[in-house]
């Protein structure tokens, strides 16, 4: 059925509500990309071949990643009228305990993480029950109570497959308000007021763009989602698409209607197959409810978004080479200006957002910019997702408002070093950014306070460091893979960062000299002021910052009577 | 207007302190090129877009008080454009760059020259060393091949392979390239004279792209070779009117004597 007007959505948030809370056993298993790796497909099978042969009247759904990557494969079961609990680390020899002890109203004890009584997915509320209170409360959990959860409101709770999920706690509401009540400038200026900033690394202000792509002359326009995501140790772009696809999709929409735009396209990279899957799945569901295609909502809007994969290139992140990519074209970068919104995919206008900027738009529709600007900092406004990886005790996906400090993110929520080992340093914003050593982990995170510290935000990742990590082999690892990366268009990133590797590796090996470390330095310098793209801008940043905060190390790689 | 199209509106600019007329809209690059301050730059070519690639022409342009590098084949003259070419942060930058051109072409001569230009007559960097390498150690990877023949040629005979440090300019698989019309505008456009071919009686042979062999028009008047036959075929079809039949088949030299015999009336107008 298409979803026409206030009515045809509530019937639809209904059903899906029904669907979350059936009035029956409903187990959840975790299998996002990070949930399957450690079996979680495995027992969502076995679950299944148990519910099927006893014919048992348990609903079994795929959730996305509640973000506790550590405790994967994670299990959510609800029983009527009591809380929902999550169960860690689940183990195939578990399901059949599981299931039998569902059915008597219980769980096993020795495998509970924690418990939801009630849960804000902002543009709904869902409440569970609060039986069970002598397990901990969600908000109990260090890992989760340090966090805020607005775009990972959903994740882990509904089933990514499933509209009905996403609508029945509150989805596409935001998208209904839009198109029918609000007039496209009057988004923009909601947009503009959030404060809403790129969250692909550069921080632009997001509502600006649109403003800047919806004036640039012409009549056929593009939105894309750069959903590129290549930093290593970073997925938190693949967890939001895999997790909760259609907030991505209801984001577009809203920012189409704004922008007066009716093509869009997601440049995902191939190596992200589950979530490809899950988009397209999306995205046919949304097209049959009549939530993408011609005359939306009965508004005689008209939009429509198709998928670009990519051949894995990371500098194809890069605004100019992603567009390229998208043409068919080798994902090299070109001269700025022209930007994008002048002369972007196919040389028309096109705003391109990262997923994470375009998965906020839903929220600040829904409750307003006021609301959303009342979280964060001043200038830099609402929550960002970090994957906290690395040697760090507690690994996961991590949402904070901006302005959290990095010990926070660390030490309250990551418990501090794996292993009972002391953290060295945190490095940010992967290949293109710094390491922040200790002493400086009261640093807010915020777009201005990580680049004065010689870092970046990048999308989001923060690998963490500990006394049994050497920083020059840090600073050597991400150098090798910026210069795996580089197109090989301009000369300093072409040759400047392989001869880095070379000097890198030298010294790396012990037989570097005084004279090495200057020159490094020097064509650090050179690469940084004189690449073509941001990625040879940015590349040398691991370099750099290790040699400002652990210039010992370097020193401690020269021999003497070198 | 005068003869030659529309002559922009002359502006007022400053390079290194001192001030300047130049042409609204024309590439700085030019600008500085004719007013002879020397900037080094590889990849730049008239014909062609602006594309920065060999970054060794970037000066700083200054805006209230600030200066941003930026490539000077990519700005355009305007009133109060401000242009230091010459600071000591540009010169180191420059030098470097130089340095990574040396170990890259450590064969070329103009690099060489350019880079002595600036003092650098060594590179403290591993100089690249390639076994019958096709571009004879010279190439330095501008492009400027690819995109005269892909964008002025409409070929794309060649074309980039690999990425990053590992790139390289040849025909796909290093195979002989029936596209390639042999019209040489690669080895023509070459900032660093790497592109090698070789006219014999019959065939032009590229020898820098795995020896693609071109078949050389022979002219119907003195029996010698003057152009490979493809480009000719592709000159002719673009003529508009087309030349008349008894032209196509002629040398150049021949094609005079035969357009003077015409006029003089030993040859019948057709």
């Amino acid at each position: 059925m298409r979803i026409q007007t206030s009515e045809d959505l509530d019937s639809i948030r209904k059903k899906g509500l029904q669907k979350i809370q059936p009035g029956g056993i409903r187990i959840g298993v975790g299998t996002s990309s990070c949930g399957i790796a450690v079996g979680g497909m495995a027992l969502y099978n076995l679950l299944d071949e148990i519910i099927q042969t006893k014919n048992l009247d348990i609903s079994l759904v795929k959730t996305g990643c509640i973000g506790f990557c550590k405790e994967e494969p994670i299990v959510s079961v609800s029983i009527p009228g009591k809380a929902l609990v999550l169960l860690r680390k689940v183990k195939p020899d578990d399901v059949e305990r599981i299931i039998s002890l569902a059915l008597h109203g219980d769980v096993p004890s020795d495998r509970v993480l924690c418990t939801i009584s009630d849960w804000d997915h902002i543009t709904g509320n869902l409440v569970y029950g609060n039986e069970f209170d002598t397990f901990p409360e969600y908000g109990e959990i260090p890992f989760f109570a340090h966090q805020k959860k607005v775009i990972l409101r959903d994740s882990g709770l509904i089933n990514p497959e499933d509209i009905d999920e996403y609508i029945g706690i509150g989805g596409y509401f935001a998208a209904y308000k839009a198109l029918t009540s609000m007039k496209p400038d009057a988004i923009i200026d909601e947009v503009k007021r959030s404060g809403l900033r790129g969250r692909g690394g550069a921080g632009f202000p997001a509502g600006l763009k649109w403003e800047i792509t919806k004036k640039a002359p012409g009549e056929e326009k593009f939105i894309v989602c750069n959903a590129d995501e290549g930093d290593p140790g970073a997925y938190m772009n693949r967890n939001e698409m895999e997790s909760d696809p259609h907030m991505l999709l209801e984001g577009m929409l809203i920012g189409a209607y704004a922008m007066g735009v009716s093509e869009g396209l997601i440049y995902i990279r191939a190596e992200y197959p589950l979530a490809i899957e899950r988009l397209m799945v999306a995205l046919d569901q949304a097209r049959t409810y009549g939530l993408l295609g011609k005359n939306i909502f009965n508004t005689g809007f008209d939009f429509d978004i198709r998928i670009a994969t990519g051949a894995g290139a990371f500098v194809c992140g890069e605004s100019t080479a992603l567009a390229a990519s998208i043409e068919g074209k080798t994902g090299r970068p070109r001269l700025r200006p022209p930007r994008l919104t002048e002369k972007g995919v196919f040389g028309k206008p096109t705003d391109l957002n990262n997923v994470e900027t375009w998965c906020n738009v839903p929220v600040i529709i829904a409750k307003g910019a006021l609301w959303y600007s009342s979280i964060g900092a001043k200038g830099n406004t609402g929550t960002k997702v970090f994957s906290l990886v690395g040697k760090v005790d507690n690994i996961g996906m991590v949402e904070v408002p901006l302005g959290t400090s990095l010990h926070s993110i660390i030490y309250d929520i990551g418990n501090g070093g794996a292993l009972g080992k002391e953290v060295k340093a945190v490095q940010t914003g992967g290949p293109s950014g710094g390491c922040i050593p200790v002493r400086l982990f009261d640093t807010p995170v915020d777009f201005e306070s990580l680049n004065q510290v010689g870092t970046m935000m990048g999308s989001g990742g923060l690998v963490v460091m500990d006394e049994d990590t050497n920083m020059v082999d840090i600073a050597r690892y991400f150098i090798n893979f910026a210069s795996g990366e580089s197109c090989g268009k301009c000369v300093p990133c072409r040759e400047g960062l392989k001869h880095m590797l070379l000097i890198l590796n030298r010294i790396v090996a012990g037989k570097g000299t005084r004279q090495d470390i200057e020159l490094l330095r020097e064509l650090a310098e050179t690469v940084q002021k004189t690449s073509l793209c941001g990625l040879g801008q940015t590349a040398p940043n691991p370099v750099l910052t290790t040699m400002q905060y652990f210039k010992e190390e370097y020193d401690d790689l020269i021999s003497p009577e070198a | 207007m005068s003869l030659f199209g529309s002559v922009n509106r002359m502006v007022t600019i400053t390079i290194n302190k001192n001030q300047y007329l130049a042409e609204e809209g024309e590439i700085f690059l030019l600008t500085a090129l004719r007013l002879n301050i020397d900037i080094p730059h590889l990849c730049y070519e008239k014909a062609l877009e602006p594309y920065g690639a060999c970054r060794l022409c970037m000066v700083d342009v200054v805006t209230c008080g600030k200066t941003t590098m930026t490539p000077a084949c990519t700005i355009k003259v305007h009133n109060g454009l401000e242009i230091l070419t010459d600071t000591p942060e540009i010169i180191k930058h420059r030098r470097l760059l130089f340095e990574l051109y040396l170990a890259e072409a450590p064969k070329s001569e103009v690099i060489r020259e350019m880079a002595a230009k600036y003092g650098v007559t060594k590179t403290r960097f591993l100089k690249k060393i390639v076994h019958d390498d096709p571009l004879f150690g010279k190439c330095i990877l501008c492009g400027l091949c690819v995109r005269v023949c892909n964008e002025i040629m409409g070929t794309s005979a060649i074309n980039f392979i690999n990425r990053g440090p590992y790139t390289v300019i040849n025909t796909p698989f290093f195979e002989h390239n029936p596209d390639c019309a042999g019209c040489a505008a690669c080895a023509q456009v070459c900032p660093t004279k790497a592109i090698v071919f070789e006219d014999s009686d019959a065939e032009r042979i590229m020898q820098s792209w795995s020896g693609t062999a071109v078949p050389l028009a022979t002219c119907s008047s003195c029996k010698k070779s003057y152009a490979p036959e493809k480009l000719m075929d592709k000159v002719l079809d673009k003529l508009d009117p087309a030349i008349i039949e008894e032209l196509r088949t002629l040398c150049p030299e021949c094609r005079r004597k035969y357009i003077t015999r015409m006029e003089i009336g030993r040859i019948p107008r057709s």
